[in-house]
């Protein structure tokens, strides 16, 4: 008896499967499930127990539980860097919204087509340097003596100092994140149904009204994805206000960095620092699922 | 090992090579500051003793002591604290009692640093290196010659955003307790409170806290003056006429590095033997000559060619000195202060 010719009785097959069905979701989603749990889970949640130590730091002793790293949040001096940080991500996504839009709607909608993909190419290529490297790039053209400053004298206007002002952070974030917001509006747009614009201006619409009453309407899933993406990358930002920002811009990432290695070492407060950022960032990630065209996102 | 671990590229500035337990393929593991170490000490030190050398670079004390706390003490055989950071690691029992028998030149040392009040009678660590915390200017930019600490305050508009201080706590608040009469070590609340809002007033007009990375900008001219450790100062001051390095009048605060054991090293032999070639006085006054730190050892010092000797930035004379302070671990209270002025200055 060949093996080709060996016909196995469906029946037996379907008998000795069954009860294992469930076997095949788990070998395929363990790898990741024990990752995620090694590597994300656990740690979020000593991070947690951490935070929930009041004044504990590194190599002193610590008494008990309680809530009064989160309550420390609640001082001024914090609140004014969580604010800070708070405006520096709304202001840098609306920045980026509003320098955005129009190159993707153009990308999508009014370029060559044949020239398209590479446009967009040319849009994703600063993404393949390494952040760092880009921020200080930034440094050397914002700073006093920097490329900058040579423009706007060679024009015959006044020199301007940003360097190390929240003016350089925006724009260092803005430069960022820009392409993020650019690759996911133009997914959306070009999912735009032209027929619909050509009807409005059928109908009589001016340019402005089919803009304002289809456009924008029919992207807002994919702006929704793109400013809650842009804010949740800025908020939580760490490289740019430290090279850009100098001592004008403490945010909650340099904050949480100097409870761990500052001077200060106070692991608990960064602890619970921590946990108020992955909430937020987790909230907005909620408001992304609820709210955002997840298509968008994963194609972009 | 050997040959590969000197063709690398030993001064290792991404991160910490050795993970937990790497120190025990039988190279000495070196955790210091930048500019301590060079190819040809690491070099000398394996052509005497076939032990290959893997440096690590930390740029504060306090990184220095998270790391090893957070599981890393085994990972180096010799670490370069400072002084206060020396006391602290005592209180911690994070260092070995050095067993002196097995250490040879000590009779080397100055006198100075015989009895030390941070680590007494150098019973854990062996002091390696010295130097002050002054200001470092670029004269062709600077809006005067800066002669204490007050240029900065005095000078506050022409120097908006020009300048950096040190992104050190005790070193910054100190200056500025100092520039007021007071010691770096104030433990008087109504003293620390009256630095701090002197530091908040300045605040708006300093670029940013650092401690690495004002060179480029200070060289272009960008800034005008940074607060600064001699050991970084007096290189750049070698390198540029245009920079000059002064301890301020009032005082600055006068630290010292030191060698020391983590209590859970690796290779001890190899520690040991480490210490005992930096007390050597040829090796010592070789490496001043091209690392440019003040040394501890007097018998290195008088080897040293009268240029060196005499440079006042590198050697300050004795009455500047005794205007310096050396920084010592407050009480908890004091601690405490720091601290929360220290954020709030830096939040603002």
């Amino acid at each position: 008896m060949t093996p080709a010719s060996a016909p196995i009785p469906s029946t037996t097959w379907a008998a000795r499967l069954a009860p294992r069905r469930w076997l095949g979701p788990v070998v395929l989603l363990a790898p990741a499930g024990v990752w995620l749990l090694l590597l994300l889970v656990l740690p979020t949640l000593l991070i947690l127990e951490i935070s929930l130590v009041p004044g504990l730091r590194l190599g002193q002793p610590s008494g008990g539980y309680g809530l009064g790293n989160y309550l420390q949040i609640l001082q001024p001096v914090y609140l004014r860097v969580i604010g800070r940080s708070l405006a520096f991500a709304v202001g840098s996504t609306l920045l980026c919204l509003v320098l955005g839009f129009p190159v993707a709607y153009w990308l999508a909608l009014l370029s060559p087509r044949r020239w398209r993909n590479l446009l967009l190419v040319g849009f994703i290529l600063p993404l393949w340097t390494s952040s760092l490297l880009r921020a200080y790039a930034w440094t050397t053209i914002l700073r006093p003596s920097g490329v900058f400053n040579t423009m706007l004298t060679t024009l015959g206007l006044p020199a301007q100092n940003w360097l190390n002002t929240p003016t350089a952070v925006f724009i260092g974030l803005t430069y960022s994140f820009l392409p993020y917001m650019v690759l996911i509006l133009y997914a959306s747009l070009e999912k735009l149904d032209t027929r619909l614009l050509e009807a409005a201006a059928d109908l009589g619409a001016t340019p402005r009204q089919s803009f304002w009453k289809i456009t924008v309407p029919q992207t807002l899933p994919g702006i929704a994805a793109a400013s809650l993406l842009v804010f949740i990358s800025t908020l939580s930002d760490f490289v740019v206000p430290t090279l850009l920002g100098g001592a004008s811009s403490m945010n909650i990432s340099r904050l949480i960095y100097n409870q761990f290695l500052g001077p200060t070492r106070a692991w608990g407060f960064g602890s619970a620092l921590s946990m108020v950022l992955i909430l937020a960032v987790s909230l907005a990630i909620a408001l992304l699922l609820r709210y955002g065209d997840r298509n968008t996102v994963t194609e972009a | 090992m050997a040959g590969l671990a000197a063709t690398n590229c030993r001064q290792n500035l991404s991160g910490p090579s050795a993970g937990g337990g790497g120190g025990d393929d039988g190279a000495l593991h070196i955790y210091t500051w930048a500019n301590y170490t060079d190819d040809g000490l690491a070099d000398a030190f394996t052509e005497r003793t076939g032990i290959p050398v893997v440096v690590d670079i930390f740029d504060s004390n306090e990184i220095m002591l998270t790391r090893m706390q957070a599981g890393g003490g085994d990972a180096y055989s010799i670490l370069y604290p400072s002084d206060y950071m020396v006391s602290e690691m005592l209180e911690l029992n994070l260092l070995t009692e050095l067993d002196q028998s097995r250490i040879t030149g000590l009779e080397n040392l100055k006198a100075q640093w015989a009895n030390p009040a941070y680590d007494p009678n150098n019973a854990h660590s062996i002091p390696f290196c010295w130097g002050t915390t002054g200001l470092l200017y670029n004269r062709e930019v600077s809006p005067g010659e800066p002669i204490d600490w007050d240029f900065l305050w005095e000078n506050q508009d022409a120097l908006s955003r020009r300048i950096t201080m040190l992104d050190d706590m005790r070193e910054t608040l100190g200056a500025t307790l100092k520039s007021l009469g007071y010691s770096y070590n104030s433990s008087n609340p109504a003293e620390i409170e009256a630095a701090y809002n002197r530091l908040l007033e300045l605040q708006p007009h300093i670029a940013a806290f650092k401690t690495t990375g004002f060179e480029n900008e200070l060289l272009g001219g960008d800034l005008s003056v940074s607060m600064a450790y001699s050991s970084d100062a007096i290189a750049l001051t070698l390198e540029d006429d245009r920079m000059e390095y002064i301890i301020p009048d009032s005082g600055a605060s006068l630290w010292t590095d030191t060698l020391a054991i983590p209590a859970t090293a690796p290779n001890v032999d190899a520690a040991y033997q480490w210490i005992n070639f930096l007390l050597e006085p040829e090796t010592a006054s070789a490496a001043v000559e091209r690392l440019y730190f003040a040394t501890a050892n007097q018998a290195a010092f008088e080897r040293l060619p009268a240029d060196i000797q005499n440079n006042q930035d590198l050697y300050p004379p004795e009455e500047v000195l005794a205007k310096s302070e050396g920084i010592v671990a407050v009480d908890a209270d004091s601690t405490d202060l720091f601290d929360q002025f220290w954020t709030e200055v830096t939040s603002a």
